[in-house]
């Protein structure tokens, strides 16, 4: 496979102011990351050494093998939400390695509220099982809950996706024979006592580590009985008399070496077999993508500089290369899988559509999983194109992209914009993960579009109604739309949402690609079919 | 399709193969047997060509292999055969820069009669929430850029010519 020959200068004006407003953006973001991960009031770090518990980043050093890689999810979700006093949504998810095998884990962050369960909070869980079902990934649940967040109880309990979810999945895990153990470092208290009880293995931790469906007060008030955290539903009770416990751990120091006791016995069910390649590191610098990603959103790159540094070697077969050519597609290896990569390079047309319909089938006749690198302002508009059937060829994409049985993986790196965000396979459309970079926006459309739409339907309304605006008035009511629009297209809002698996530092995406295809292969690959091309 | 390696800033095309006994390395001047076995040092060889016997170093590097034989090195580049066989792109560029869809001009940065250089911005186009830089194909003498910043264009309008190329 042959190098890709980069264009860019990285003396030249541009890359270096490029360079410098991405460093200050990354900067905001690292410092975000931080506080989410680590900043706590002392009030919260202090309660947790009086309960004689470890934070949950300990806990996670303990379970993990030393020295290996974490792929941590949605570390800001919920940073737009409950005015920001939820860091991570109180709850910590990722891929890691344990005992040399790639697990899901959950862990429960108890310095934030307790480790109560919000909205966010439940969404993150369910995303992460949901992870662990695609991919046949074996769970780890840390649990340490205060329980569902009572004053949003709607917003945490009775949708489809909402608390009961983290329950069903768990059910089709054990169903699909995916194995889970429970580390109960808390209490796990009404519905959170089904997390450590649907888990085929549990171990809780004596003097901290509790499950009961009413604590020690409603019980109390409930039938007038006294009873104790411990005997109620302690260590000792739940290993000894109920059977609801299986494991007994003396410190969490215990319960974690038991758990990757645990961990190491469990069945290893080969990896799915793709073609590789011996790992090779980028030719160009990861980092210089700082200076290719333009300060402005409006300017065009070519994607095929994002590629040669983030694939192996910077090595790129290109696919139909004088075709379609706003639709990159090509072969590439990361960590030496070899992946089949769609990367846009400005709007799709009738021709770019087809090709990428027809690059995906080949790649799924081959079992070669895609990687979307999105760059995308939508699909072509104008009567030209619709004569040629832009929506037709827009339908072909689709069919072949949601019809694809390979794993897939997304970056948003710069726009998502439209219908352009479900041709390169968005949230919707079951990427195994998606991760978006900080400066990334996404929408129906652009801030500036959705905006002037919306003002000049109030315009036009004012103006039958006989009513004529001054600049300043038409100023005064695009103004506010504009500013809430931008702030609404912004990778945090998205982030904070979970429309993502997280936001990454651009040099970071090859890793992160490459835990995620890593992981991908403990699930079998399915024969291709799809349903009808409309041709 | 042979290999192709460069040694010393010649070309020459190779090809190694295996009788079942030993290596043949094929050449332009014909089949040479041999074999190569590895002494246990850190890229240590032992060459056996015709009877004789010859300890040599190898390192394996990205595009070329080096080999450290007599006290010299000696480096082996590796030419890409895609690379070295697609010729000059076929043919001479298109004077003319046609538009990729319809939109409008942002901003015109040369006029008739500038020389410009390959690659250089002639003029920016937005489309579709996208600025697109269009840049000379060229080194060349602008002949005609009939657009000015804020014009809307067609598909396939010219939105820039290059004069012809004097021979």
């Amino acid at each position: 496979m042959r190098r890709i020959e980069s264009q860019i200068d990285t003396n030249a004006p541009d890359f270096k102011a490029n360079h410098a407003a991405m460093s200050e953006r990354l900067k905001e973001f690292h410092a975000h990351q931080h506080a989410a991960r680590f900043e706590r009031p002392q009030r919260d770090i202090d309660r947790l050494a009086r309960q004689n518990k470890l934070g949950v980043r300990e806990r996670l050093k303990l379970l993990l093998d030393p020295g290996t890689p974490f792929l941590e999810f949605s570390t800001l979700a919920a940073c737009r939400e409950y005015d920001g006093t939820v860091p991570g949504a109180a709850v910590v998810t990722g891929i890691g390695i344990v005992q040399g095998r790639e697990v899901a884990i959950h862990a429960n962050d108890a310095s934030v509220k307790g480790g109560a369960w919000y909205p966010h909070t439940v969404k993150k869980i369910v995303r992460l099982l949901d992870v662990a079902l695609e991919n046949r990934l074996p769970v780890i649940h840390i649990c340490d809950s205060a329980g569902g967040f009572l004053p949003l109880q709607h917003g945490v309990f009775p949708d489809r996706y909402l608390g009961g979810r983290v329950f069903r999945n768990q059910v089709k895990l054990s169903q699909a024979n995916i194995p889970q153990v429970a580390i109960v470092g808390g209490h796990c208290t009404a519905g959170g006592a089904y997390v450590p009880t649907l888990s085929d293995y549990n171990i809780i931790i004596e003097g901290t580590g509790a499950i009961f469906l009413g604590g020690p007060p409603l019980v109390k008030a409930a039938t007038g009985e006294e009873v104790g955290v411990q005997e109620l539903g302690g260590a000792v009770m739940h290993t000894s008399v109920s059977g609801t416990g299986d494991y007994r751990a003396a410190t969490e120091q215990h319960a974690f070496s038991l758990a990757r006791e645990i961990v190491s016995q469990w069945k290893r069910t080969p990896k799915t077999i793709i073609e590789t390649a011996s790992f090779e590191e980028p030719y160009y610098d990861p980092k210089e993508l700082y200076g290719i990603i333009p300060k402005d959103r409006k300017t065009q790159f070519d994607m095929r500089e994002v590629l040669a540094r983030i694939v192996d070697g910077s090595r790129f077969h290109e696919y139909q290369p004088e075709y379609g050519t706003t639709m990159v597609c090509g072969f590439a290896h990361i960590w030496g899988y070899k992946v089949g990569i769609l990367a846009n390079n400005g709007v799709l047309f009738n021709d770019s559509s087809l090709k990428a319909a027809h690059f995906m089938q080949l790649c799924n006749q081959n079992r070669t999983p895609l990687v979307f690198l999105q760059n995308i302002t939508g699909y072509m508009v104008g009567r030209e194109y619709e004569e040629r059937g832009i929506a037709k060829d827009g339908a072909k994409m689709l069919m072949a992209q949601g019809g694809s049985v390979v794993p897939k993986f997304t970056v948003i790196a710069n726009a998502s914009y439209g219908a352009g965000n479900y041709g390169m396979c968005g949230r919707a459309w079951d990427a195994r993960t998606l991760f978006m970079w900080p400066q990334a926006e996404i929408g129906v459309m652009g801030a500036d579009q959705a905006a002037n739409t919306m003002a000049d339907v109030k315009i036009r309304q004012l103006e039958r109604e006989g009513k004529e605006l001054s600049e300043e008035e038409i100023a005064a009511i695009r103004d506010p739309v504009l500013e809430k629009f931008r702030r609404d297209v912004e990778a945090y809002t998205s982030t904070s949402e979970l429309w993502d698996d997280g936001l990454l530092d651009p040099a970071d995406t090859r890793n992160a690609l490459g835990m995620s295809i890593s992981a991908s292969l403990n699930a079998p690959i399915d024969d291709p079919h799809y349903g009808i091309f409309r041709l | 399709m042979r290999r192709i390696f460069q040694i010393d800033g010649e070309e020459t095309e190779c090809w190694l193969s295996h009788d079942g006994n030993e290596l043949i390395v094929n050449t332009p001047d014909g089949a040479i047997p041999c074999q190569l076995d590895p002494t246990g040092t850190p890229g240590g060889h032992v060459l056996r060509v015709r009877g004789r016997a010859q300890e040599l170093r190898l390192a394996v590097g990205p595009d070329a292999t080096f080999v450290h034989l007599n006290g010299q090195t000696y480096a082996i580049g590796r030419v890409d055969p895609a690379e070295r066989l697609a010729g000059n792109d076929g043919g001479a560029a298109d004077d003319r820069i046609v538009a990729p869809m319809p939109g409008v001009v942002v901003s015109v940065n040369a006029k008739p009669g500038d020389q410009v250089k390959e690659g250089q911005p002639l003029l920016v186009i937005e489309s579709m929430k996208l600025e697109t830089s269009l840049i000379a194909p060229r080194d060349g003498v602008v002949a005609e850029i009939p657009f000015a910043a804020g014009d809307s264009f067609g598909l396939k309008a010219t939105l820039a010519q290059l004069a012809p190329e004097e021979d």
